[in-house]
C-alpha cells in the first residue's frame, strides 16, 4: 500500500501521485529526485527522501504547510 | 499481445482480490503522443481488473477526452485514478499513478485497489485526526523507479 494514497483516501484536501521517475525525467529533475522513493510536498515546500514510517510523514506535511508553528511542535519526531 | 501477468501470478493476486469488498474504477488515460508505456499499462489494467467482477476500467484518450482528463487531474500519459464506485457515482480520492506501475509498484497497485474496494485508509487515529484538522490542500507527489 502507499501512504500517501492512503493520505488521500482519508482526506479530501489530500490527493497523491505516484510518479514513474525514468518515464517522466525532465518532472523528477526538476524536484532533483536521485533516491527513491522521495515524496514531494506541495510543489517543494517539503521533500521526503526514502520510504518513511507514517508518523514522519505526517509531521513533514505539518512542517511543509506550517502547522508546526500552531503549537503542535511537541509532535514533530527527533529523528 | 502476450500475456504479462503468468498463471503464477494470476493466481497470487486472485487470492487477495478474494478481500475485495466494494466496487473501484481504474480510470486510464493513454496518449497517441510519444508514449511507450501506453499499450502496456493498458494491457497490464485490463489484466488485473479483468481478475475481479469489483473492478472495472475506463479508457479514455488524453487529448481527445480532455475534460475528463481534467476533471481527474489526469496531465500526462499513462495516467490513472483508482476511484471508488458507489452505483453510477464515481468517487474521486485523487489517488493517481504517472508511468507503468511494474516491479514494486504493482504490489503497490493490488494493495491500492484492496484499500479503495474497502474505503478504509487504515491510517491510525492519530493521523485520522490530524486530516481532520487540515484546513488547506496537500498534494503528495511521490517519485519511483521500477525495480
Amino acid at each position: 500500500m502507499v501512504l500517501a494514497h492512503q493520505m488521500a483516501l482519508e482526506s479530501t484536501l489530500v490527493e497523491a501521485e505516484m510518479i514513474e521517475a525514468m518515464e517522466f525525467p525532465e518532472l523528477a529533475d526538476r524536484h532533483q529526485v536521485s533516491g527513491v522513493p522521495h515524496t514531494v510536498i506541495n510543489l517543494g515546500a517539503g521533500n521526503v527522501i526514502g520510504a518513511v514510517p507514517e508518523f514522519y510523514l505526517v509531521a513533514e506535511i505539518k512542517q511543509a504547510i506550517g502547522a508546526l508553528a500552531a503549537g503542535k511542535a511537541g509532535q514533530h519526531p527527533s529523528i | 499481445m502476450e500475456e504479462l501477468l503468468n498463471e503464477q501470478i494470476r493466481e497470487q493476486v486472485k487470492e487477495v482480490f478474494a478481500n475485495l469488498e466494494h466496487p473501484v474504477q481504474v480510470l486510464f488515460f493513454a496518449s497517441k503522443e510519444g508514449c511507450d508505456y501506453c499499450p502496456d499499462t493498458q494491457k497490464l489494467l485490463e489484466e488485473v481488473t479483468a481478475l475481479s467482477d469489483l473492478l472495472g476500467l475506463s479508457v479514455f484518450d488524453l487529448e481527445t477526452d480532455q475534460a475528463t482528463a481534467l476533471r481527474y487531474k489526469i496531465d500526462k500519459a499513462p495516467g490513472f485514478t483508482i476511484a471508488a464506485k458507489d452505483g453510477e457515482i464515481i468517487v474521486d480520492y485523487g489517488i493517481r499513478y504517472f508511468g507503468i506501475p511494474s516491479g514494486h509498484e504493482f504490489t503497490s497497485l493490488i494493495n491500492d485497489l484492496v484499500m479503495v474496494s474497502s474505503r478504509n485508509s487504515g491510517l491510525s487515529q492519530e493521523t485520522v485526526d490530524f486530516f481532520k484538522t487540515l484546513e488547506q490542500p496537500v498534494v503528495l507527489q511521490v517519485y519511483t523507479t521500477p525495480t
